[in-house]
This record gives structure tokens, C-alpha cells and sequence, in this order.
């Protein structure tokens, strides 16, 4: 095993957590069961690490099936780093066809075309989505495994999701999945996170929506310990209307957890008090930026609690409605609508 | 403007109403709890975010509001600022009361707490700490509340509210203005 594989081996097995590298080590399933019995996870890290070194040199792996393992650790724990998303746009007409097999040599035979020395890895996940492991390198310096981007897509959905990847990579793998997906422009989604299930979640509206109806059935844990016949809410009627304006902007329980939202003004400065700033014709650059371990449980406590006014500004709203958490904000239409960040597609 | 009078209607035998204002809506639910377990006296509890309240025919007699000011949140103590204006001035003979809780963070700044005095002083209410986040300082709270409560109601024979708010009612400590040693 060479010294790049087993650097590689190393780091993986550092980042691994221990209690989730015995069942990482058997989904990868190639060691042999008398190596398995002897490896004890009560032991530290490094003694295990240099087992480990010691069982793939003996059993003479290469560079493919360590990335194996990294594969499989990273499709189990997708919620980690951060993910990018990207929309396919302008289907051909037989994008609806796209079955793995065909994608999967396409996508390879691109890519190679594009850039000769890149190492690429496509497994099928049991959701019906797609993962690809890419490892890059130039006509000058060998493949650095180190790196390697993450790709996942739905086949049949226009979502792609990626995870780190250099600006002078990205322009191939852009082409690559266009022409592999028979789409005709890809663009960027605006949304991002750390985990992938949540982004996932968000832009395929997989989580509990609420619809607006006449009678709302916002029963919070409060209102049920309020049966009591002496304690009445003054308000209850403006309290159930908010929480009922939240449900419907943001979604109901368990809702996708994004970290952050960013806006971006670039709206003239707007204060009657304020006569020196008023007077400059160049937008007044600002961002504003939201960050929360759950942002959108987070809106909605806002929304339901009055700090947010109900109903709740499309500013806000959009995030889960669009399915992004960038916005750019300029003064063409009134109100301050979002617009994306690139004009064409 | 409907201002929340004291004295329009008739009270209950052997009851007593409180009203708890609190915009953040999380106290006034455990406090409310533990309230109407007193057996001696029936209590009603009322619990509202903020003044105005709506039009209601069948509200009882209120005897004692009461503003809970969470003071790590500006916007709750600027939401019970804004109520006040819609108390009649009957209630500050000693049937309003201030409510503060969490002034042990260090993340409160002062001037908020001395601001809290301040408008306690101003209007000749009690002003009572109280603890919301353990079960004994929920008890503790509604203990001190039911006092002035039966008070207020006039179920407590030789005092009134005025009588018992002359002796609990908030004062500045004269070096309030001065900086603090922190």
C-alpha cells in the first residue's frame, strides 16, 4: 500500500468517530472476520489506526478501496461540511429517461474528456439517489485523494447537491453533469447548509406543510394544560392567528434545519432623518445574515411570539417557499422582491 | 381607549381575579398553574400578552394585574411600558404589581433593572424578583402574588390594597444614579 493511500487511511480513520467505525468497517465489509474479531474499539484511536494500517497492507489494498471506506462513512454521515446545491435547467427531451447506468458512463467518459486525470466513484444509494466521489488532479501533479468533492443527485429531480469544490474544478463538473443529465444549463440554487437531508428536505418539500383553513388547529402543549375552567387567555384568538400564520409560512413540526439565510441589500438608503445619506445615488451595500442551529424553527418561534410581524413578510416566507437561503435584494420592484443572482437561465 | 377599570363591576363571594400581562407568554402559563391550587380562595386567572384586551361581557372583576418583565428581552419591558397607558389609574393604588424576572444574568444591563425601579417607584407598585425556571420558584412567586392578591380582593380583614401598598411599594436607593463597581 503506498504512502498516499495510507496517509489517506489515517485521516479517515481519525475523523471517524469510534463508535461509528465498527459498523463503517463492516458495511465496508473487507476484512477478514479473523481481522475483524481482533480489532477491540475500547482501545484509543491510534492503536486501532495502526491495526488497521497493518491489516490493509497485509491484505494489499489500494488506493480504491480506502476510498471505498471514505465513501461509505461520508453517505452515512451526509450532515457534515457543507453542501451547495445546484438546479438543472432546460431539460432535453429525453432527460425524463435518464436511467443510472447510462448517467453513470456519461458522466465518467465527460468528465475524462474534460480533464484526463481525475479519479471518479458513482454508487447508488438506497434512496434512489445518486453519489459520485471525484478526486481531481492536473496534467502536472498526481490525483490528491485528500480533497475529493462530493456530488449527490436525484435522478429525475433537477437538484444536484455538492459539496467542496475549487473554483477552477467547478466550470468541468458543471459541463460534465449538464451534458450527463441531458439538461442544458445548471445553476446555482442559492442554498446552502451543513446537512444534506436538511437541504434535501427543504428544496424537495419533504417535510410537514400546513394549509391555510378556516378553522385553525394550532393546539400547542400550553393550550392543552390550559383546560383548566379558572385560567383563560385574554388573546387566544390573536395567539392561534399567529401560530396559524407561522404554521402556514414556514411548515409544521420538524421542520429542515438550515444554519444561516443571507440577504444582500443593495437598495438605496431610506431614512427621511438622514439628509447626507439619502443624497448618494449608489446603492447602500449591506448584508444581513441570520444564523440559528435550526433558522427555520427559530422564524417560526418569531412569527408565533409576535416579534415577527404575522403575516409574515415574503422576505422571510420565501426561504422555504423558493427553497434558498441567499438572496440578493434590489429596489426594481416595490416591496423589495428577491431576485438570483445570475440574470440568464 | 377601553381602559381596564377596578371598580365596574361587583365582585365574587369568596373569589379573587388576577390578570398576568407578560409578552413572552412563557411565565404567566406556570404561574397560572400553580395559582389556581390555592383551596382557600377560588382564583380565576387571566393571562394576556399585552393591553388593550378585547371586549369581554363576562370578564370578572379584575383585583390585582400584574406586568411580567423578562429583563433579559428590551421588548418586554418596552411591551408593559406600552400597556400601562391602558390601566385606569384606579389600578395604581396598589392593584398593580411588577413582576421582573432572570436580574441574576449577567447579560442584564443595569440600566434596565434601574429603569424597572425607576417606573415601579413612579407608580407606587411592589416591585418582586422571582425565579421562573425551577418548579420552588414558581411556588415561591405565586406565593408572594396570592398575599397581595387576597389583599386586593378585600378578603383579608383591617387592610386594603392602598394600606398594604404603602409598605410593599418599590423605593430608589438614593444612590441610584451613581455608577456601579462592577
Amino acid at each position: 500500500m503506498d504512502e498516499s493511500a495510507t496517509r489517506l487511511l489515517q485521516r479517515i480513520v481519525r475523523r471517524i468517530p469510534t463508535r461509528t467505525l465498527k459498523t463503517t468497517l463492516e458495511k465496508w465489509d473487507r476484512l477478514s472476520a479473523a481481522q475483524r474479531l481482533s480489532l477491540d474499539f475500547t482501545e484509543p484511536k491510534w492503536t486501532l489506526l495502526q491495526k488497521l494500517v497493518s491489516f490493509c497492507e497485509e491484505n494489499e489494498f489500494t488506493m480504491k478501496h480506502i476510498t471505498e471506506l471514505e465513501m461509505i462513512h461520508v453517505i452515512e454521515n451526509p450532515d457534515q461540511g457543507m453542501w451547495y446545491t445546484l438546479q438543472l435547467l432546460d431539460p432535453e427531451d429525453d432527460a425524463q429517461s435518464v436511467e443510472l447506468m447510462m448517467f453513470r458512463e456519461q458522466f465518467k467518459s465527460h468528465l475524462h474528456e474534460l480533464i484526463s486525470n481525475v479519479s471518479v466513484k458513482i454508487k447508488r444509494h438506497t434512496d434512489e439517489s445518486v453519489w459520485i466521489r471525484i478526486a481531481w488532479g492536473d496534467g502536472f501533479s498526481r490525483i490528491n485523494h485528500l480533497k475529493p468533492t462530493y456530488v449527490v443527485h436525484q435522478l429525475q429531480s433537477p437538484y444536484v447537491f455538492v459539496s467542496s469544490v475549487s473554483s477552477k474544478r467547478k466550470p468541468l463538473l458543471l459541463q460534465a453533469l449538464t451534458l450527463s443529465t441531458r439538461h442544458q444549463a445548471i445553476k446555482d440554487a442559492n442554498l446552502s447548509g451543513r446537512k444534506l437531508t436538511a437541504i434535501r428536505d427543504l428544496v424537495m418539500r419533504q417535510y410537514q406543510q400546513v394549509f391555510p383553513s378556516k378553522y385553525p388547529s394550532c393546539l400547542s402543549e400550553n393550550d392543552k394544560a390550559l383546560a383548566n375552567l379558572h385560567i383563560e387567555k385574554e388573546q387566544a384568538e390573536a395567539s392561534a392567528n399567529r401560530c396559524q400564520l407561522a404554521g402556514e409560512a414556514f411548515g409544521g413540526e420538524k421542520l429542515p434545519e438550515l444554519q444561516s439565510a443571507v440577504y444582500k441589500l443593495e437598495t438605496k438608503f431610506r431614512d427621511p432623518t438622514n439628509e447626507t445619506m439619502m443624497e448618494r445615488e449608489e446603492p447602500f451595500r449591506c448584508v444581513v445574515k441570520f444564523t440559528s442551529t435550526n433558522l427555520l424553527e427559530s422564524l417560526k418561534h418569531c412569527a408565533s411570539t409576535g416579534i415577527a410581524s404575522t403575516p409574515v413578510t415574503p422576505l422571510l416566507s420565501s426561504i422555504p417557499s423558493k427553497g434558498r437561503n441567499y438572496f440578493v435584494i434590489t429596489d426594481n420592484a416595490p416591496g423589495a422582491a428577491s431576485q438570483t443572482r445570475q440574470t440568464q437561465n | 381607549m377601553s381602559l381596564l377599570k377596578p371598580f365596574s363591576k361587583l365582585p365574587g363571594l369568596n373569589t379573587a381575579s388576577i390578570l398576568l400581562v407578560e409578552d413572552e407568554e412563557q411565565f404567566q402559563q406556570s404561574l397560572a398553574d400553580v395559582l389556581v391550587k390555592e383551596t382557600n380562595v377560588t382564583v380565576t386567572v387571566r393571562l394576556a400578552k399585552s393591553l388593550p384586551l378585547p371586549m369581554d361581557e363576562s370578564r370578572p372583576r379584575i383585583d390585582l394585574v400584574v406586568f411580567i418583565i423578562n429583563l433579559t428581552s428590551e421588548l418586554s419591558f418596552q411591551s408593559a411600558e406600552a400597556s400601562l397607558k391602558y390601566l385606569d389609574p384606579g389600578y395604581f393604588l396598589g392593584k398593580a404589581c411588577f413582576m421582573v424576572t432572570n436580574a441574576r444574568k449577567a447579560s442584564v444591563p443595569t440600566e434596565r433593572v434601574d429603569a424597572v425601579r425607576k417606573l415601579a417607584t413612579l407608580l407606587h407598585c411592589p416591585l418582586l424578583f422571582a425565579e421562573d425556571q425551577t418548579s420552588e420558584g414558581v411556588i415561591g412567586a405565586a406565593e408572594r402574588l396570592l398575599t397581595i392578591l387576597k389583599v386586593s380582593a378585600g378578603l383579608v380583614p383591617m387592610t386594603t390594597a392602598l394600606y398594604l401598598s404603602n409598605l410593599t411599594r418599590c423605593t430608589l436607593p438614593p444612590d441610584i444614579d451613581q455608577p456601579s463597581f462592577d
